[in-house]
């Protein structure tokens, strides 16, 4: 493993400076369009690109190589790349040797993943899988981009760590063009992690478990702090139903209509003692609550926002907006007042100063220097560690943050729902361009609901036309856990027996349907693959 | 690093390098209307020509590479000639510049066609309007071929392609410089405008008439920023003037990306998005950051004051701050002294900022005293 | 998938060719006396539909002109607007990407330059300038300006003896310009806008083999005036002059230092191009006109020439070029290095050289070159080649002798320079050195050779024929009086020589080496002038009506070409080469001519005006 989820790279290294972008479970020209701009540029100018992707996505077109998988065997494709490199030679033996340790256990782990079962498992054409690892390793300068579709899965831990493999023993890391390279979903998520919203780290991926982090904590912040190991979010849900957890805070999150498995979540928030919610408009999720604050959006605010490559940029206050409304800030500090906990009112300014102080890897952020002239509305790349600092574009270049990169063994497993004969469908979801998750935003912007405005699912024509539905027909979607109906678009775009569809329209949320396993690790759902069945409506 | 002089100063840049981008590097100003960096440079309007020793005619310094040894001269009463002559052909190709109603466009102010032409005299004082450039006018008249000339012919009235939701192209006052073509092209990469008509009749095949459902545009808007008219142009455009507007530079908050925008601020209201050079964006927007990223901040249904449900009604209720907040404190006070902060959870929103994430999870930590603190980072 | 295809990125482009053919041939064939602005203005209105619409210079700077010029064209611009076409072009010339754009610029500047007084015209009359507007194009390109479409429907109704006279009305030579003329006539004839020109050398050949000029009665010649004129030189142009000057009743005396008369149709061209016995029907036509006398071996020198200026009331001199150029080469003084005119000139008489088994190197690249080459063969040469320091497509022979000569086993040395000439122990020339060139940038019109980077190349040679050119033998006439500059006499246009009371002066002496017609032209000039020099103003006699005109034939044909005898055979032997039209073939050939002499401007009332 590298560390925490982050690119290794910058946006700018590897659409200009890659010979080859492996492009995995990612969709960038409609979830992330401007680096889909930047990368139909990069294949433009030469680079080539390996699609892995179960849809005929945008880039697919454009692609030397389009590996149409199954949904949910990124570990299998990624541990038959390592193998077929291992077994012929082609991976870069000084840097496994200098910059690695745990070879031996890969190459026994992966030696099982030959072509042939590479072609059983993934449904691609073993000589497609043997050009695209020649393809890589052939590369001076190979980046694999990644997104949700190798993360939302019950194995997508393992996927990442399987696609890093590939990475390591090829070398393709610590230089430009190079590395492993989630593109992070929201505006702010990077952020987010490295704030310490996630319960085993502190900010800067300060581990709780560790009684000095803990220690530090408490002498900058006055306040003996918790030391149990806390629940993902995924976790807590189930925990809010048999009573472990009464109470929640939630700051700006739509999880009716975000979260797999909506039933499920209702059920979770009703179960609640108390439940409060912080959000500009009132949710789906707010309507559960007990007490819904209203707060400042980010057009209204001072701060800084964390991007994919790890930029931390400015974001400034353009208008005072609405009446009423207090700066979430406010609100939180209040609440800790109120609640006993000194907390003066800062400014995000002072909140960052503050930020630096506790955290090593933004150590040299501060909105001064953001504003100011060295860096010139470039922002700062973590990690920064001080003001002299001037940032990290490419991470990992002489050493892994432990010393040597480990390799990571993990073997193959199903997702958790297959399709059987109830549910003969796999259902994978997924963004467009025109909408933004669950539509709090772009929903209320008028013709965006013009262009895109309701929801449809993809379905393959040999399967549409088994079930006797044309393009454009009502369709009624079921899985184990919901149903809805929606429209059908018929196309050769996914494989037969699988179905896709866009989770932002409330006119058939796929969350009704969507299962809520978990990835071991991350514990993040398995978003991608469930079971459903399709009928005409 | 060819090193050239450019009007007597020496410049070395890297290989490669135009005269043009020279000149910038070396701080002198060399008027272009069609490049734009990065994203056009097709040399199209020939404002840009500069002598070169040892040429026999000007070339255009937005195409011409810098040499090692070159002498490069920007100014001159030959090349001023040249320029005022090929403004006063673009002039003529926009209608309302050639009718002198530039006060009545969109774009005047913001107007690069305007600026130019008030630089060198082509159009007067009277339609310098909010361009406001220093010296306008005072060569006015100077040659006048083209505006004024014969054979200018009547104008052309052709229709303004108007049926998508956020973008509009009236080829009335479009100079066929290329820029949103490049724009397109070559930052896009969508390849859905082109050029159309060719020749002579020159013009923008703009995905933006009845068919735009149709063509393979994705409402990026990048062709509209790169226009320097008011031909291709963002709808809301037409809600402002340039004068009465303010720009803050701010990161966009749908993706991951980070896209660095200008939010166009006008009596307190954000009223239209523009694309910054960032660097992880190269000035380059897409539909959400340029179309959707502040109309939810003065949506009608946003709220504006704090609600309790009320334990008789079950409805959720207004009440003040202090009643919400008192609330909030006591209850959660109440669970985590009764349960421990076991029974607490706080989840973060990834869409907020650095800060308030920060402050959100001190607070769960330490006035929930709750280690289920995580964010939407899996959702 | 890739989108690929084979075929062409615009379909048109496979189609367009055709259409661009027919537009190419409209222009070619753009009718004289068209006013110069009007061919400005549709070469800028031909670039400005040809812009691809990038640079704002060319793509609205070109219509823009084209506005401005048709108010020139149309002579409602004034000074103002004409320096607004000059700025504007000047901008287009310098601003513009590509040559669609700054060579229209370019070419309209340098025509406004080259047509000041079109322009000037426009500006200030209101009008165009005098001698603008269409005439019927073959008659008005034969510098004789023979009634072309007259003749043809002669011929082609069988009337041949009147088609021989209708030539004759303007050109005595009717044999001659059948054999040999360069034919301008052809050059813009409006038949191409359908196929090709017509062939109208062909036809006259068809002619003067039914009606041989010398058996066809010449028209009676006017009363005699008693006026003597004396002509020095028998050659095309002063036997031309002599003819009208006869016909009109005055008394010619040609002097001609030769033994015959002919000039360089009998001891330049050489005979397999034009048969000595065809040549002498013609003579013979001349002379039957009357009132000539031949006054053959009489060199004309300076004493002599004030002799006869003292003797006769007026005198055209009309020696030609006779001498030939020569080149500074080392080792030209070798044995087997001649000129060109010199071995032509002992042909002329009947001295034909033995040059079995030897290897000959023509030098040069002109008519006179190839004729050269094509008698070295005919001679018995085993092997001949010509050196030229162009290229093939820049030699001033026509290519039909170009492409015979090559025919007949010529090898032709493109782009070498002679350099020097190899001599023997015995001052027998051995080879010719030349010096490789390249081909490099235009000069005056032409591009020009340079010496390239290769070394020198020796071709073997026992004998060198030097074929550059030749000059006026000017001096004696000099000394005599008249004036000359750069070898050639000095004559205003009706070719009264400069300072010389009642001689006149025409053809190659004049004008430099040039063609049959050319010459033929100036002594039809020369005799109209001296009779108005000698007070007279005699309509030059002539018959032969044009036949009524069919409707235009538009179904487009070939062009009837005239065969060659087969080189094989044809160079064992100094016969004639060419073979004349079938009846067959000379009616399709006359059904093609389009009659503009009665169709179109040749109807109108100055359509048929050659002079004013």
């Amino acid at each position: 493993m590298l560390g925490s989820g982050a690119m290794t790279n910058s946006i700018e290294d590897i659409t200009r400076q890659a010979d080859l972008v492996m492009l995995v479970g990612s969709n960038p020209e409609e979830a992330h369009p401007v680096i889909g701009m930047q990368l139909r540029a990069a294949v433009e100018r030469g680079c080539r690109l390996i699609v892995v992707d179960p849809r005929d996505i945008g880039l697919a077109a454009q692609a030397d190589i389009h590996l149409k998988l199954r949904p949910g065997t990124n570990v299998t494709f990624a541990h038959g790349v390592v193998n077929y490199l291992i077994q012929h030679g082609l991976y870069d033996e000084d840097f496994v040797r200098e910059r690695t340790e745990g070879f031996e256990i890969l190459a026994a782990t992966v030696r099982d993943y030959t072509p042939e079962r590479v072609e059983a498992v993934c449904g691609i054409d073993r000589a497609d899988l043997v050009s695209a690892a020649r393809m890589y390793a052939a590369a001076d300068a190979a980046a694999i981009v990644y997104c949700l579709g190798v993360t939302e899965h019950s194995t997508g831990t393992d996927g990442v760590m399987a696609l890093s493999n590939m990475a390591m023993v090829t070398g393709n890391l610590g230089k430009p063009g190079c590395g492993v390279n989630p593109l992070r979903g929201q505006n702010n998520v990077q952020g987010a992690c490295d704030m310490g919203a996630g319960p085993d780290d502190m900010p800067g991926y300060q581990k709780v478990a560790d009684p000095a982090v803990r220690h530090k904590f408490e002498q900058a912040w006055g306040m003996p702090l918790p030391a149990w190991r806390g629940l993902k979010a995924t976790e807590c849900f189930p925990a809010m139903l048999d009573g472990r957890i009464k109470g929640l805070f939630l700051f700006g999150e739509d999880p009716v209509r975000t979260d797999p498995d909506t039933h499920h979540v209702i059920r979770a928030l009703e179960a609640l003692e108390f439940f409060v919610v912080d959000d500009l408009f009132l949710t789906e999720t707010a309507r559960h609550a007990d007490v819904v604050l209203p707060g400042r959006s980010y057009a209204e605010k001072e701060g800084t926002f964390t991007n994919t490559e790890r930029r931390v940029q400015r974001v400034r206050k353009a208008v005072e907006g609405p009446a009423g409304p207090w700066l979430d800030t406010r609100i939180f500090a209040e609440v800790m007042n109120r609640m006993g906990v000194a907390q003066p009112q800062l400014s995000a300014a002072a909140l960052m100063d503050e930020i630096a102080s506790v955290t090593p890897s933004y150590g040299g952020v501060s909105h001064a220097r953001l504003d100011g002239e060295a860096v010139a509305g470039r922002g700062l790349q973590w990690p920064c560690p001080n003001a002299e600092h001037p940032g990290t574009p490419i991470l990992h270049e002489s050493a892994f943050p432990n010393g040597l990169g480990a390799f990571a063994t993990p073997e193959y497993l199903p997702s958790v729902e297959l399709p059987d004969e109830d549910y003969p469908l796999v259902l994978m979801t997924g963004r467009v361009l025109y909408q933004y998750n669950a539509c709090a935003m772009t929903g209320r912007t008028r013709g965006l609901d013009e262009i895109a405005g309701s929801s449809f699912i993809e379905l393959h024509s040999q399967d549409a036309e088994a079930l006797g539905v044309v393009d454009g027909d009502r369709v009624r979607v079921t899985s184990r856990r919901g149903q809805v109906e929606t429209t059908a678009r018929v196309s050769g775009k996914t494989n037969p027996g699988e179905t896709w569809m866009p989770f932002h329209f409330q006119d058939a949320n796929s969350n009704w349907l969507t299962i809520a396993a978990l990835d071991r690790v991350s514990k993040a759902p398995e978003y991608k693959v469930c079971a459903v069945r399709v009928e005409k409506a | 690093m060819p090193s050239l002089t450019i009007d007597g100063a020496h410049v070395a840049v890297p290989e490669g390098t135009t005269v043009l981008e020279a000149a910038r590097a070396a701080g002198i100003r060399i008027p272009t209307l069609c490049y734009l960096k990065d994203v056009s440079a097709v040399g199209s309007c020939r404002v840009c020509v500069v002598d070169v020793e040892g040429e026999e005619h000007p070339v255009p310094a937005c195409s011409a590479v810098a040499r090692e040894g070159m002498a490069v001269a920007t100014q001159s009463s030959r090349l001023t000639d040249y320029r005022r002559v090929a403004l006063e052909l673009l002039c003529a190709s926009c209608v309302p510049c050639s009718e002198g109603r530039c006060a009545e466009c969109d774009a005047d102010g913001a107007c690069e066609l305007q600026a130019l032409a008030c630089a060198y005299g082509v159009i007067g004082d009277a339609q310098a309007g909010a361009a406001g450039v220093a010296g306008a006018g005072e060569n006015a008249g100077a040659v006048g071929v083209v505006v004024a000339g014969p054979g200018a012919g009547a104008p052309r009235e052709e229709p303004v392609l108007d049926s998508h939701p956020f973008l509009t192209y009236d080829p009335n006052r479009c100079i066929a410089c290329q820029r949103c073509v490049g724009a397109c092209n070559v930052a896009a990469r969508n390849h859905t405008l082109t050029t159309g008509k060719r020749g002579t009749r020159t013009t923008i095949r703009a995905p933006f008439g009845e068919d735009w459902r149709t063509s393979g545009c994705e409402s990026c808007g990048n062709c509209a920023q790169a226009c320097p008219t008011g031909a291709l142009a963002v709808k809301r455009r037409r809600g402002y003037r340039t004068s009465d507007v303010e720009r803050v530079r701010t990161t966009c908050p749908h993706c991951g990306v980070g896209c660095q925008l200008d939010l166009v601020v006008k009596d307190g209201h954000v009223v239209d998005a523009e694309g910054a050079p960032g660097p992880s964006n190269k000035g380059l927007l897409c539909v959400k950051g340029r179309s959707a990223s502040f109309d939810f901040v003065e949506a009608p249904d946003r709220l504006t004051t704090p609600l309790v449900r009320n334990p008789a009604s079950g409805q959720l209720e207004p009440a003040t701050w202090d009643e919400a907040l008192g609330l909030v404190a006591r209850r959660f006070t109440e669970l985590r002294d009764a349960h421990g902060g076991q029974s607490l959870a706080a989840f973060a929103c990834s869409r907020s900022t650095n800060e308030d994430i920060y402050l959100f999870q001190k607070m769960a930590r330490e006035a929930l005293q709750t280690n289920n603190v995580d964010c939407c980072a899996r959702v | 998938m890739r989108d690929v295809s084979i075929a062409p990125r615009s379909r048109a482009d496979a189609r367009i060719a055709d259409y661009l053919e027919r537009q190419a041939r409209r222009v070619r064939t753009t009718p004289p006396g068209t006013c110069p602005l009007v061919v400005l203005l549709s070469m800028v209105q031909a670039a400005a539909a040809q812009t691809c619409g990038k640079c704002v210079s060319c793509r609205d700077g070109l219509p823009r002109l084209a506005a401005l010029l048709e108010r020139l064209v149309a002579c409602e611009a004034d000074e103002k607007d004409l320096e607004d076409v000059r700025a504007l072009a000047d901008t287009v010339r310098a601003t513009s990407d590509c040559a669609i754009g700054y060579e229209a610029a370019t070419a309209l500047l340098d025509g406004l330059e080259d047509f000041a007084d079109e322009v000037k015209s426009h500006l200030q009359a209101r009008a165009c300038a005098a001698g603008v507007g269409q005439t019927v194009p073959c008659e008005t390109l034969c510098p004789a300006h023979v009634d072309v479409p007259a003749y043809i429907a002669l011929v082609a109704e069988g009337r041949y003896a009147e088609a021989v006279n209708v030539v004759r009305r303007d050109n005595p030579f009717p044999t001659a310009c059948s054999f040999v003329c360069e034919h301008p006539c052809e050059q813009r004839c409006r038949r191409t806008l359908v196929d090709a020109p017509v062939n109208i050398r062909g036809i006259k050949r068809f002619a003067v083999d039914g009606a041989p000029a010398d058996q066809v009665a010449p028209p009676v010649r006017g009363a005699d005036t008693g006026r003597t004129v004396a002509v020095v030189g028998g050659g095309p142009s002063g036997l031309s002059c002599a003819y009208f000057l006869g016909l009109m009743g005055h008394r010619v005396t040609v002097f001609e230092a030769r033994e015959q008369l002919g000039g360089m149709m009998r001891y330049g061209i050489p005979a397999y191009r034009f048969p000595r016995e065809r040549l002498d029907e013609d003579v013979r036509g001349i002379l039957n006109a009357g009132g000539i006398t031949a006054r053959c071996g009489m060199a004309v020198g300076e004493r002599e020439m004030r002799d006869v200026a003292g003797t006769y009331d007026a005198v055209y001199v009309a020696i030609g070029a006779q001498a030939g150029k020569w080149l500074d080469l080392p080792g030209a003084d070798a044995e087997g290095v001649y000129s060109a005119v010199e071995l032509l000139g002992f042909i002329g008489d009947g001295d034909y050289p033995d040059f079995t088994g030897k290897r000959v190197v023509v030098v040069g690249g002109g008519n006179v070159a190839m004729d050269c080459a094509r008698t070295a063969v005919r001679a018995g040469a085993s092997e001949v080649s010509v050196a030229y320091r162009r290229r093939r497509e820049d030699m001033t022979a026509l290519p039909a002798e170009v492409e015979s000569a090559v025919a007949e086993g010529v090898e032709l040395m493109e782009l070498e320079a002679p350099v020097r000439i190899d001599v023997d122990a015995f001052g027998r020339c051995t080879a010719l050195v030349t010096q490789p060139q390249m081909i490099g940038p235009v000069r005056a019109g032409r591009p020009a050779p340079v010496a390239a980077g290769k070394p020198e190349r020796r071709m073997a040679a026992d004998v060198v024929l030097i074929a550059v050119g030749q000059d006026v033998v000017s001096a004696p006439f000099e000394a005599f009086g008249m004036k000359a500059a750069r070898g050639r006499f000095l004559a205003d246009d009706g070719l009264a020589a400069e300072g010389q009371a009642h001689v006149f002066v025409g053809g190659d002496c004049q004008t430099g080496p040039s063609t049959v017609i050319r010459a033929i032209a100036a002594g039809k000039v020369a005799a109209r002038a001296i009779d108005g020099f000698l007070g007279y103003c005699h309509k030059l006699p002539g018959d032969g009506e044009a036949p009524a005109a069919w409707p235009n034939d538009r179904t487009p044909k070939g062009r009837v070409e005239l065969a060659e005898r087969p080189a094989r055979e044809r160079k064992r032997d100094f016969e004639g080469v060419e073979c004349g039209m079938s009846r067959e073939e000379v009616i399709q050939e006359c059904g093609r001519c389009l009659r503009c002499d009665q169709f179109g401007c040749g109807a109108t009332e100055e359509g048929r005006v050659q002079h004013a």
